[in-house]
């Protein structure tokens, strides 16, 4: 550097810090002195302590001598060339390890908290990783339902429509029967609620047998008569029920009491009748999926009214000419 | 031993024996235990003699010349077991002709009763046939008193002018077992049976067996590198494989090939013996088998989760529902000892009153335990309250000195919690600890195996199977694999080994270790750049001691100290000298505090050891003396007796002994200053912050123990052990000045070798002080 005075490439500059000879201002050094006092009277916390003199022993116990120690210098210069001492083959080449033992836990203790902490990480880890996979698959179980609760809408609809058609076309009997003279069909049709119906309607009713009813709609049935029959009994419950001035004439609802446990008892009787007996057809179609139940009704609707459920509306002739097609897809 | 009580016996007969010979069957044919006994206190059960009862002057004044008496005649390693045993029927005393008195033939009688005895000629056969031998015998088999004898009876060894050594462990078991084989050859100790341990040699001019500690039988190799005085080397124990014994193996192995009349025996206690068979090219094995009964064996469903605990239930949960028999509980220190033996008396004393237990007597045992307090562990159990009530029984609960090195007869249940305090070292940090560490599944077997030494017995682990083999290692690490090396090192050079690398041990240790010992010689300048001994390195193998100890015992002349230096050495070489009883913590520590010199704990020592030495304290009698203030009469009593040899050592090497005026300034400074030339590579400085210190070279963050007293703030302390606990703790410190330690080390205090900024520019400001006084001085 001396000599080339004008070689800036190559001229080096003195760090500073490793120069502890070059003098420092008074300021440096009045910064530095404080700097250092302030860390002089930062007492470390009895933990941070212990965590320091553990992590400073296992550094230093994981350190091997390497060949600048002076034993090493020596050793070698006896001839050793690594590996082990002595004559064996299977010679140690590493210090026994120093083991600490904190607390007074007994043999495979510590292991043992090893392990449990292992389990309790590998099943925490699991359950992130079944979350995981959940949130993946989330959307599609979720569409899955979503499917599924479509179908199952649309099966009851056309359960409703094909019952329409059928209490239309051969339900005269039963429009007769009703001295309301109010197709049941026809009702659904309108309103879509059955909670509307008076239970005097259902008593009144032309109780036919659930397996008269075709059995792609005797859910839908079946379902409506238990729905009545709860109806009834609350109303009956109800009714049953002393209010003040039945109290004044116990006779009377001694004598309703008498009548409309009758009627309930009949009731019931005719439910337990219908649903008890194991209905084999029923539980065949109610096995499948509601989309294949769907399906069934449309088909039927299509051969034997001419009706698309999906265009909602009755073709003139088999060829059902203006419907794309079978499926609800191909509706659009 | 003698009284062994064979599987045969009812226990009904058990009990008699218990009753009437019991306190004999204990501590009197204990030979582990036989230094303890005073001549006159054994007036019961067989009829003993006094010790000198066979005072007679020798007849037979030369005992290296060819035999007398029975032994006439016979030739060397082809006499046959009638021939010995003719021989020891009588009439005179076949090694020196006295004649034999009524003990010795009581003894003899119990002798033959030991299973070793039934294989003596086949034993003879195979001693005779080959150079090393492999014995194998449980402990109870009396191999370490017999073996050794049989050998006389066939190796001669007066005819060699030579002696068979048999190597121990212990010093205590060396000097008892010394004392119990005297008795049975019916010859004084000294005489023809003696023992040599650290700074003590009990031997004469006619020993002709000597017992000895594996250290000093090392220490003797270092000035007869092939051991010329013995005809037949026995080492005993082998399985423990202490550090001295490994050494002696690897030295073994080569002397043999040098002094094909040497003889040499390896024993141990445990059945992995093929290893020996293997290291020693396949040499013959005899295994004698011990007498042992089923243990059950049982496993907790559960790991424990204070094993301690664990250890109280299940001890009481015996005593209150399994037949008599005594048990055997396995702790890790004097401390956890002692505070277990304190709860489970209580729990007792409870049991007692509100259940209708039997009694229940509790004894603890440890190294440290005083001898008469370690023999209330062959006191018989207590007698039920009253005839015919519940049994009582004794509950031992001992670190694991019980496991191999006692026999305890009459335990039927042992409990074992997996623990063991176990020496670690680790060149690394250079750390020389003692930790609580699980045990090997060799240990456990053996731990069981003390259940089954009087009729079937029960063991239970407090942990679970699983545990038992997957946490437990097969063997435990012999102590070479645990050891700071650097005496070692300074053992093998003056023992001729110049290659290290290559020298061929049974476990050879990590090289990382034996690197850290040369470095620790090299800065000791022990050992020369080429690893070469250098005259201080022979000068400080001359003294038993830690390297770094005896180097500060040489230079301590030159700080004016040597006397000082000299005891300071002897206190560090013994046992705390402090005692502080649980009951009495408080009163001890004030007690202690009357000796505390602010500048540390070596310092304090010195004040102790003075104190001790004083008229005062030495006319009031040294023993009370000691009692009142909390201190160790035993250790400081040994600590006179270390330095006595250490002293000699010094006057044999020209070693100045010296000191100044207590009244000189600097009387303190110049003990410092020597301190800090022996321990100046255990040295921590204090933290910027707080109250911590750091080990300057691996940079560990530590703390003063707080047994330690350090009454003045001082940036760096030089100390005794790092120990590692829960905390990292420096424990033995007195205060130093950095520049004496530049000032004896300069090379291991340049501040380039220093990682940790705070010491490296804490060093860098000292030098350049130095560096200016130097120069403005001159």
């Amino acid at each position: 550097m001396a000599d080339d005075e004008d070689d800036y490439l190559s001229m080096t500059f003195d760090d500073p810090s490793s120069n502890p000879s070059r003098k420092e201002t008074s300021l440096q050094r009045t910064r530095r002195l404080k700097a250092e006092a302030a860390e002089r009277s930062r007492v470390p916390s009895k933990k941070e302590r212990a965590e320091n003199e553990r992590v400073a022993r296992e550094a230093a116990l994981a350190t091997a001598l390497d060949a600048s120690n002076k034993g090493a210098q020596m050793l070698a210069k006896m001839g050793f060339k690594g590996g082990g001492l002595g004559k064996s083959a299977d010679a140690r080449t590493t210090p026994v390890e120093v083991l600490m033992k904190e607390g007074r836990g007994g043999v495979g203790m510590e292991s043992e908290r090893k392990r449990k902490v292992r389990e309790a990480a590998e099943a925490e880890e699991g359950l992130q990783k079944r979350q995981k996979v959940t949130e993946v698959e989330y959307r599609e179980r979720a569409r899955n339902e979503r499917e599924e609760r479509q179908a199952e809408g649309g099966w009851w609809s056309a359960m409703r429509v094909l019952e329409g058609f059928e209490t239309g076309a051969e339900g005269a009997t039963i429009t007769q029967a009703s001295e309301e003279g109010e197709g049941e069909g026809g009702e659904i049709k309108k309103s879509g609620n059955e909670e509307d119906r008076t239970s005097k309607d259902v008593v009144s009713l032309d109780r036919k047998p659930l397996r008269a009813f075709n059995l792609l709609y005797r859910p839908l049935i079946r379902q409506r008569r238990e729905k009545e029959a709860q109806q009834r009994l609350r109303r009956e419950l109800e009714v049953s029920l002393p209010t003040a001035r039945e109290r004044e004439d116990p006779e009377i609802d001694l004598d309703d009491k008498t009548a409309l446990g009758t009627a309930i008892e009949e009731l019931e009787d005719e439910d337990a009748e219908a649903e008890g007996e194991a209905d084999a057809e029923l539980e065949a179609y109610e096995a499948l999926t509601f989309a294949q139940r769907l399906e069934k009704i449309v088909q039927e609707l299509r051969t034997r009214y001419r009706y698309c459920f999906w265009c909602k509306c009755q073709y003139a002739d088999e060829e059902m000419e203006g419907c794309p097609g079978v499926s609800e897809d191909e509706h659009g | 031993m003698a009284d062994n009580t064979g599987p045969t016996r009812s226990r009904f007969k058990r009990q008699k024996v218990s009753d009437d010979q019991g306190k004999m069957g204990g501590d009197r044919a204990n030979p582990y235990l036989a230094h303890m006994n005073d001549d006159g206190d054994g007036s019961d059960g067989v009829g003993l003699h006094e010790r000198g009862s066979n005072g007679t002057p020798h007849a037979n004044g030369s005992g290296d010349t060819a035999t007398s008496g029975q032994m006439a005649g016979w030739k060397r390693h082809a006499t046959t077991a009638a021939n010995a045993k003719a021989a020891e029927d009588g009439p005179s005393n076949p090694f020196n002709d006295a004649p034999l008195s009524d003990r010795y033939f009581s003894i003899l009688r119990t002798r033959r009763d030991l299973p070793v005895h039934a294989q003596r000629q086949e034993f003879l056969d195979l001693y005779q046939k080959s150079q090393i031998l492999v014995f194998v015998g449980e402990t109870g088999s009396g191999k370490t008193t017999q073996i050794p004898q049989f050998v006389l009876y066939d190796d001669l060894p007066q005819t060699q002018g030579k002696m068979v050594a048999c190597t121990q462990p212990r010093r205590v078991a060396a000097m008892s077992v010394a004392q119990r084989v005297a008795q049975e050859m019916d010859v004084t100790l000294g005489e023809e049976v003696g023992y040599s341990i650290r700074f003590e040699d009990m031997t004469g001019p006619r020993t002709i067996m000597k017992y000895m500690t594996d250290g000093m039988l090392l220490r003797e190799a270092m000035n007869d590198h092939d051991l010329k005085r013995y005809s037949t080397i026995i080492l005993d124990e082998a399985h423990e494989r202490t550090l001295a014994t490994d050494i002696l193996m690897g030295l073994l192995k080569e002397v043999v090939v040098r002094r094909p009349d040497l003889k040499l025996i390896i024993m141990s206690a445990t059945l992995d013996a093929q290893k020996f068979q293997k290291y020693f090219l396949n040499a013959p094995l005899l295994a004698v088998p011990g007498r042992t009964h089923p243990v059950e064996i049982f496993y907790t469903p559960e790991p424990e989760r204070d094993y301690v605990e664990a250890a109280l239930r299940t001890v009481l949960q015996i005593h209150a529902t399994e037949p008599e028999g005594d048990i055997l509980l396995f702790l890790t220190g004097e401390e956890e000892i002692e505070d277990a033996c304190r709860k489970i008396s209580l729990e007792a004393d409870e049991m007692i009153r509100e259940a209708d237990a039997g009694p229940l007597k509790v004894c603890p045992l440890y190294g440290t335990l005083p001898p008469a307090q370690q023999q209330r562990i062959f006191d018989a159990a207590p007698a039920p309250f009253k005839p015919g009530g519940r049994p009582g029984r004794k509950c031992i609960v001992s670190t694991n000195i019980a496991e191999t090195s006692l026999t305890i007869d009459g335990i039927v249940y042992v409990v074992d919690p997996g623990f063991s305090k176990q020496k670690v070292y680790n060149p690394r940090i250079r750390v020389e600890s003692l930790l609580v560490s699980p045990i090997s599944k060799a240990s456990a077997q053996q731990r069981a195996g003390r259940a089954g030494r009087t009729r079937p017995g029960k063991c239970f682990r407090l942990y679970t199977e699983g545990a038992f083999k997957k946490e437990l290692i097969d063997q435990s690490y012999p102590e070479i694999l645990r050891s700071n090396l650097a005496s070692t090192v300074l053992e093998l050079k003056k023992l001729g080994i110049d290659d290290l690398v290559h020298f061929d041990l049974m476990d050879p240790p990590a090289p990382e270790t034996l690197m850290r010992a040369l470095e620790e010689l090299n800065y000791l300048a022990c050992l020369d750049d080429e690893g070469d001994l250098t005259a201080m390195g022979r000068l400080a193998s001359e003294f038993p001691l830690d390297p770094a100890l005896a180097v500060m015992l040489i230079s301590s002349p030159e700080f004016y100290c040597s006397n000082e230096i000299l005891s300071l050495t002897s206190l560090l070489s013994v046992p705390t000298l402090f005692v502080r009883p649980a009951a009495a913590r408080k009163r001890a520590d004030e007690m202690k505090d009357l000796f505390a010199h602010e500048s540390g704990d070596h310092l304090t020592m010195l004040n102790v050891y003075h104190a001790f030495k004083s008229p005062a304290a030495q006319d009031a009698g040294a023993k009370q003396w000691c009692h009142d203030h909390f201190l160790s009469f035993r250790a400081l009593q040994q600590a006179d007796n270390v330095r006595l040899q250490l002293k000699r050592i010094m006057e044999r090497e020209g070693l100045e002994l010296i000191s100044t005026p207590f009244t000189d300034k600097s009387y303190y400074d110049n003990i410092r200053r020597a301190l800090a030339a022996g321990f100046f590579m255990q040295v921590a400085k204090k933290n910027s912050s707080g109250k911590a210190y750091i080990t300057v070279k691996d940079g560990q963050d530590v703390l003063l123990h707080p047994s330690t007293v350090l009454g003045q703030d001082s940036d760096w302390v030089v100390y005794n052990e790092f120990v590692l606990t829960s905390k990292n703790y420096v424990r033995g410190v007195t205060a130093v000045k950095v520049e004496w330690l530049i000032d004896v080390a300069p090379g291991y205090y340049d501040p380039e070798g220093f990682k940790n900024a705070d010491v490296k520019n804490a060093l860098r400001r000292a030098g350049e002080r130095m560096a200016r006084r130097g120069a403005g001085g001159r």
